[in-house]
């Protein structure tokens, strides 16, 4: 079960309409290492978390990591819904407009559709932590190449809010890698 | 938005992200005590703030997490990515 | 740290534990993306080696 807070973890602010910054932003929304993929990522391994911190861990950062989408999709919805159709074709936007218009859709920074393929379940916790490290650290990567690509400060302010998280999710998940570590090594004692 | 109740919002929002942060913190660190603690006196601010704003704009979090007047609230305008802040 | 370093083998990645000492007050901590000042690291590009952008 989850339950829907009507309210934005962090509150989003953009400048004005510009649609270029969103056709970038958005693959955080839909693309490898985007929050859609974070989120999934996590709450489909936690079914295979052998210990309770495990289980805690992916179920909160999973959810988080809704939200988070949610503030990427608020700063995409913000930069495009009052452009106009000019602005929409001179910033290179027209592509996603012919199919899109100004509606929100999982796609990376040059068009690519979401896919599974994006995230990894592996069975082997040991296994799948790494692969969440790894993931946190390419958001970050992402959100940092986001940062110097911004030509609006309200956004550039959200985007290392965003940035931030990864880096506190990083660690959370060090930890529980650390935990997993002990248990597997107690198992294999007794 | 009127600025009273961007300011209540805002202060919810900080006070849940000090909740998530400890949260977080604690999945890992389950017998830090302080830290418990913590999370403890947060969620009980965290509850009269809610209330407060529940009572006055409506409910926070559906499925029965919070009381509506007539007619339904959870449905007023403005949803989380219509805000201004 | 040195308990840890003890323990440690070959082939495995280690984070150290973070300890609770301090926060930053809630605004603030929403505003810089962590409540824990031992876990700020702010982005600051001209900081990046072999880079000459920013």
């Amino acid at each position: 079960m989850w339950l829907y807070e009507k309210k934005l973890q962090y509150p989003v602010r953009v400048s004005g309409p510009n649609p270029w910054l969103a056709k970038n932003i958005i693959t955080q929304y839909g693309g490898p290492d985007g929050e859609l993929s974070a989120s999934l990522r996590y709450l489909t391994q936690r079914y295979t978390m052998p210990i309770p911190e495990a289980k805690g861990t992916l179920t909160d950062i999973g959810t988080e990591e809704l939200a988070h989408m949610e503030i990427v999709a608020a700063l995409v919805y913000n930069l495009i819904k009052d452009a106009p159709l000019e602005q929409i074709k001179a910033h290179g936007m027209d592509g996603y407009y012919a199919d899109h218009d100004r509606a929100l859709y999982f796609v990376d920074a040059t068009g690519n559709p979401w896919t599974a393929t994006y995230i990894q379940s592996k069975g082997d916790p040991i296994t799948d932590l790494y692969e969440n490290m790894a993931a946190e650290e390419k958001a970050r990567s992402t959100y940092e190449w986001l940062i110097n690509l911004s030509d609006d400060p309200l956004v550039t302010e959200a985007l290392r809010f965003l940035r931030m998280r990864e880096i506190v999710h990083f660690q959370r998940f060090g930890e529980t890698l650390r935990l997993v570590q002990e248990w597997a090594d107690r198992k294999k004692i007794y | 938005m009127r600025r009273d109740r961007r300011e209540l919002l805002l202060r919810i929002m900080a006070l849940d992200f000090t909740a998530l942060e400890l949260n977080l913190y604690l999945d890992t660190h389950p017998r830090d005590a302080r830290a418990l603690e913590d999370y403890n006196k947060v969620t009980q601010e965290l509850f009269t703030l809610r209330q407060e704003y529940q009572e006055r704009y409506g409910p926070l979090i559906h499925f029965g997490h919070g009381f509506s007047k007539y007619p339904w609230q959870w449905i007023e305008e403005p949803w989380p990515w219509e805000m201004t802040f | 740290m040195a308990e840890l370093y003890r323990k440690m083998q070959l082939a495995r990645a280690y984070v150290p534990f973070q300890q609770y000492t301090r926060r930053f007050e809630p605004f603030d901590g929403l505003m810089r993306g962590t409540i824990f000042p031992e876990l700020f690291m702010p982005y600051r590009p001209k900081e990046m080696i072999g880079r000459s952008e920013g």
